[in-house]
């Protein structure tokens, strides 16, 4: 009974951590926050009440809890990197336009040309 | 300069150039005999590239990290707005183009009145050009045709010549090299009065073995894709 219990205790405490972490990141949007909370205690639920899975797999036409479980992970860690990939991609666009602000503040001319037209060589 | 008219002064020829410090001094002297202004944009180069090019006369714009060529343009392209241009060139740096081929679009686009000429080296003269890499061009120009509804022959031309109003309209975000896809849809889009000229495009076995790996063509489609997503 003990040892059956140990891989329930570790998890929870995984879980816990995770929880903790989610809820106390104030630089995550909510919306992330709340899934991360509600992800981590249908998680808890699920290692206390693993017989749970087996009745939900049923339910949606899965042979066992476990495979549900899995299928599920799959979805969401195929939804984290399409969200992650895109998330580089804003930032590489926001990376663009600083460095070409940098790029354009200090452009250099070749000696004795004009600046701007009508103003007088350097 | 010698053969240097008017409607010449008033452009800016923006060269994006990537380590490209054997060839740029050719290139821009040849352009700068009919084209004074030019603005070579260095996407970040490990050799002399910017060196050369201020030696050449051209003003250069450095970008603090390598952010491709797509960038590279748009960057050229607000500083020559920026600088009084009234039209605006694009132009390979690695001797491709030759500027004679830009004069011509110039005049085609001032008498025409149209807002941008595009080059192509299928109405014109391709030389050198692998058979593999024609069909790739071809089949890029036909995908262009059918996902931006603009007809060309030539998608993937880095010679163009725009008024400032075109350019001032044109928001190029496809860093590397999906731009060119992306400067055929945004003319789709804001249905501009474009059209093509036939250029001479030399393909050297410099320009070769420096110009776009074939294998990039899966890469401009996923930036494109991407490109959509984040619209």
């Amino acid at each position: 009974m003990v040892t059956e219990m140990i891989i329930q205790i570790f998890l929870s405490a995984l879980l816990l951590g995770v929880g903790v972490l989610a809820a106390t990141q104030r630089t995550t949007s909510r919306m992330l926050r709340v899934t991360m909370l509600a992800v981590v205690a249908t998680g808890a639920f699920l290692v206390w009440v693993p017989k749970a899975t087996n009745r939900m797999a049923e339910i949606f036409g899965v042979g066992r809890g476990a495979d549900l479980i899995l299928y599920v992970w799959v979805v969401i860690t195929l939804a984290l990197i399409v969200f992650l990939y895109l998330r580089v991609a804003h930032l590489s666009r926001k990376l663009t336009q600083l460095a070409r602000a940098v790029a354009l503040a200090r452009p250099v001319f070749p000696p004795g040309t004009a600046r701007r037209p009508g103003e007088a060589p350097e | 300069m010698a053969g240097t008219s008017e409607s010449e002064q008033q452009t800016w020829v923006v060269v994006p150039a990537l380590n490209e410090g054997k060839v740029i001094r050719r290139t821009i002297t040849a352009l700068r005999e009919v084209f004074p202004k030019v603005v070579v944009v260095d996407d970040g180069s490990k050799d002399a590239t910017g060196k050369e090019a201020i030696d050449s006369g051209a003003v250069v714009i450095r970008h603090p990290l390598r952010l491709g060529q797509g960038a590279a343009i748009q960057t050229g392209i607000e500083f020559a707005l920026a600088h009084g241009a009234a039209y605006v060139a694009t132009f390979d740096a690695d001797g491709q183009h030759n500027a004679q081929d830009l004069e011509r679009m110039l005049r085609i686009l001032r008498s025409e009145q149209c807002d941008i000429v595009l080059g192509s080296r299928f109405l014109g003269r391709a030389e050198g050009m692998s058979r593999a890499r024609f069909m790739l061009i071809k089949a890029a120009a036909v995908f262009t045709n059918l996902t931006t509804g603009v007809r060309l022959t030539d998608a993937h031309n880095g010679l163009r010549v725009m008024t400032a109003a075109t350019a001032g309209r044109l928001r190029i975000v496809q860093d590397r090299m999906a731009h060119a896809s992306e400067i055929i849809a945004q003319i789709g889009r804001m249905k501009l009065d474009v059209r093509e000229a036939p250029v001479t495009v030399t393909y050297s076995e410099y320009s070769t073995a420096k110009g776009q790996k074939m294998s990039n063509s899966f890469r401009i489609l996923l930036d494109l894709f991407v490109g959509w997503l984040l619209r």
